[in-house]
């Protein structure tokens, strides 16, 4: 049963992680702790054998989500991040109660209503034959069932969504030389 | 019009040919025999094996290194080498190169008299060598000739704070000591001085020229106006000689 | 866990463990010899046999800089994250070494294994590659900000920068070969260029390994790409701090990743193992992988030699104004002549799409190079005239 300790070991770590991600002080180990609970994320996915998810996992949020909340601090004042200043809200509450209505509302029923004998086609075969590979040595081809799915029937969202990202991109682009453009002028007339 | 990635490709061969013929040609390895020297230095005598093969053996003098090494900073002045009178330092504390300095490892005192009159010589300057990095700015921008690199590397000291500030009698050197380890470009730098100088001299000997040739002008232009004024006071005079003062108070005005 | 899975993991990674180590050691000999004879000097040539006076061209000095390195003091400065400078050297290790088994090194003793458990088998092997090397910057972050030091600090933010900045043309010039190939498959991709059909030796290819070879030079920190830890600036940048072990294990970890990236290189670009002789003796193949690598680590050295140090502006310019144009149009081009070459087209339009790729490239490179170059202004003094 190495694939059931190995799950709730990832389990627990994300959760902890998670959890001191959001009540540690210190906003750089806050990072690395959420950067901890990615891994154990990418980690889960890897257990459904869904490689390509994990591996973009580490890639997207590891390597450019945990990197920009790094470079969102330090543009800040706090670099070192230690100081004492203790935030204080009072929205636990709510937060708890928000929690727990996704958890019992959403999750559950989800969970009760997946068959979970009626797996997806490409995982199943994908199971399959990983269970056999000793024999036949042919690792699960998930990548490429992946990629035929995107581009087959899924490529006109693919194209919207990349026209999507390239407009925000863009967008961002403009943004940032609108606030340039706007400084240069306020530097030209004191 | 040059290849894309042409100088990388250049800068390779330069090293590649340094590499190579490290191995064919015993004297390029500098740090071996000191055997690779310029030509001119030819008849120095040859320090024999690596360095250092005795204990307490020094190197740093003139002999050992090369006419391109450029070390840290020293003071020139134009006396002889040992005894250091303040009126031949070159250096007149006008601490362009303590501002112009990046690092900011130079510190400058100015040097007064008795009499609080600024003196042009300084009192103190230090060069911390720990913190400069010998980038020559300082010998760029010396309007006087007055700092230029020295090539003596053997400064290890066991006091990492005093011993590595060099004090302004450590700093100061004579220019014979500076022909001495880099004798080209001292002689072009005597030579820029002393074209430098004669041409301030010839300014200044044009403008004696010009001043006096004006002042001739001048007293020739009076002596002319005084004559011209005599003949008229003269004339005048041969009436009314009772004022004859006048004509001279008048010029005295003038 | 049976027993022959233990067995079959130990096969495939305890060679890695081994070969690059010590691989590692001798690197940094070479690394010292060339650069001293580049600069005329002879290099580390003393140290050779304890207790005789064998010196062996100094190859010994490899063991005694480890035994100086182990039996050092360990100082942490006073305030200090002190578990994130001591984690700092180890995430930075670890991920160059987990990449390495992502190279397709066939080595003789892998008819033995039975599982699946050649990560170059994975289907996804370039991704987890890259996923996996981009690690490597929060080490450095991590090893800069918990030294509590300014330097180390800007040295961590200039290699975050630059790391993110590379990264996109490293990755834009690998998919072409992806792209070409059509799998992510390490194995695949080396089978794909057997018979010699290495993918330098078409324009897009050598295009793409040139940006490829530079943003490897950027990622990991060599020169002239070493800002986040230029000695002359920043003193050693973010492992200003560090000494003793922990200081010996960001250097094996710089240089594994060095040998992680060439190959890389190796693998999408040089044919993988390929090389005289392998045919007839299969071994031979991971004598000439490795040869290879040593072949790109020694224009790295080579490279060190001989440029000087980028400034910030520059590096920033030429990654996101040359680099990244550079290496989509280099997209653009290897989609056409891929498409080409498939629609059965005679030599003749094959040969017109080479020139044209070729002139191509090189015209919108030197355009981009015209473009991209900041403007460096004379210096100027403020008190002198």
């Amino acid at each position: 049963m190495t694939q059931e300790t190995a799950f709730y070991l990832l389990a627990i770590i994300a959760v902890l992680a998670a959890v001191t991600a959001v009540r540690l002080r210190n906003l750089i180990h806050g990072v690395f702790a959420l950067v901890i609970f990615f891994a154990a994320l990418a980690g889960l996915f890897l257990l459904l054998m869904a490689q390509f998810i994990a591996a973009v996992q580490v890639l997207v949020y590891i390597g450019a989500v945990g990197i920009l909340l790094l470079f969102a601090i330090m543009l800040t004042e706090r670099v070192t991040g230690d100081d004492g200043r203790r935030i204080t809200s009072r929205g636990g509450f709510w937060g708890a109660t928000a929690a727990l209505g996704v958890a019992v509302f959403v999750l559950l029923p989800g969970i009760q209503q997946t068959d979970l004998n009626r797996l997806p086609a490409e995982l199943a075969e994908a199971n399959a034959t990983a269970a056999d590979a000793n024999a036949t040595m042919a690792p699960p081809h998930t990548v490429e069932a992946l990629g035929k799915r995107l581009i087959e029937p899924y490529i006109i969202t693919l194209e919207v969504v990349a026209l999507l990202l390239t407009a925000a991109l863009i967008g961002a682009v403009a943004v940032s030389q609108g606030a340039r453009r706007v400084e240069d002028e306020e530097e030209a007339s004191p | 019009m040059s290849l894309l990635g042409g100088g990388i490709v250049k800068g390779m061969a330069v090293t590649l040919r340094n590499f190579v013929g490290s191995y064919f040609n015993k004297e390029r390895l500098v740090t071996n025999d000191y055997a690779w020297r310029p030509k001119e230095d030819a008849e120095l005598p040859q320090s024999a094996g690596q360095y250092p093969k005795e204990e307490g053996e020094q190197l740093s003098d003139t002999t050992t290194v090369t006419n391109y090494s450029r070390n840290f900073p020293m003071l020139l002045h134009d006396g002889k080498e040992g005894d250091t009178p303040m009126d031949t330092v070159r250096c007149v504390a006008c601490q362009i190169c303590e501002r112009e300095c990046p690092p900011q490892c130079i510190y400058i005192e100015k040097m007064y008299d008795e009499n609080g009159k600024y003196i042009k010589s300084p009192a103190k300057f230090d060069i911390d060598v720990s913190v400069c990095m010998s980038c020559q700015i300082c010998v760029e921008v010396c309007p006087f000739d007055a700092i230029v690199m020295n090539s003596q590397f053997e400064l290890s000291t066991p006091d990492r704070f005093g011993g590595l500030l060099l004090r302004r009698d450590d700093l100061l050197k004579s220019n014979d000591y500076y022909h001495q380890i880099h004798p080209g470009e001292a002689a072009a730098r005597d030579q820029r001085m002393a074209d430098e100088k004669a041409a301030k001299e010839a300014k200044k000997k044009a403008a004696a020229e010009a001043a006096k040739k004006k002042a001739a002008e001048k007293a020739k232009a009076e002596a002319e106006a005084k004559a011209k004024e005599a003949e008229a006071a003269q004339a005048e005079g041969a009436e009314e000689k009772s004022e004859p003062e006048g004509g001279d108070s008048k010029e005295a005005t003038e | 866990m049976s027993w022959e899975l233990i067995r079959d993991i130990l096969i495939t990674t305890v060679p890695l463990l081994v070969i690059f180590p010590s691989l590692f050691a001798f690197t940094t000999w070479i690394e010292r010899k060339a650069l001293a004879r580049i600069q005329n000097r002879i290099g580390p040539n003393k140290t050779g046999v304890p207790c005789t006076r064998i010196s062996l061209f100094g190859l010994g000095q490899p063991a005694a800089d480890g035994i100086k390195m182990l039996f050092k003091e360990d100082i942490v400065p006073k305030g200090a994250d002190r578990l994130f400078h001591l984690l700092a050297p180890i995430v930075a290790l670890i991920p160059a070494m987990l990449v390495l088994c992502f190279l397709p090194l066939e080595f003789p003793w892998a008819k033995f294994v039975q599982a699946p458990v050649q990560a170059f088998l994975l289907d996804g092997a370039v991704i987890f590659f890259f996923a996996i090397t981009g690690l490597n910057t929060l080490a450095v972050f991590m090893a800069g900000w918990a030294s509590r030091n300014k330097y180390s600090l800007l040295g961590g933010m200039r290699a975050i920068a630059q790391m993110v900045s590379y990264e996109i043309p490293l990755v834009l010039s690998a998919v072409i070969v992806v792209m070409l190939v059509g799998s992510l498959n390490a194995a695949d991709i080396a089978a794909a260029q057997k018979g010699y059909q290495w993918h330098l030796f078409t324009p897009w290819g050598l295009a793409a390994f040139v940006i490829f070879f530079i943003a490897a030079l950027a990622e990991t920190n060599r020169s002239p790409f070493d800002l986040p830890e230029a000695e002359s600036e920043l003193i050693a940048g973010y492992f200003t701090e560090y000494s003793g072990f922990k200081f010996a294990l960001f250097f094996l970890g710089e240089y594994i990743a060095m040998f992680a990236i060439s190959g890389l290189a190796v693998t999408l670009f040089l044919g993988a193992g390929e090389g005289p002789g392998v045919a007839a003796v299969p071994a031979l193949s991971v004598a000439w992988f490795i040869a290879k690598i040593f072949a790109l680590i020694g224009i790295m050295i080579w490279l060190r030699g001989t440029l000087p140090r980028l400034r910030v502006d520059q590096l920033m310019a030429f990654a996101w104004k040359f680099l990244l144009p550079l290496s989509i149009l280099n997209i653009l081009i290897a989609g056409f002549a891929w498409h080409v070459a498939k629609s059965g087209a005679g030599t003749g339009l094959k040969a017109v799409v080479w020139i044209a790729s070729l002139i191509t490239l090189y015209a919108v490179a030197r355009g981009l190079n015209r473009i991209s170059r900041p403007e460096a202004a004379p210096r100027e003094y403020k008190y002198a005239e």
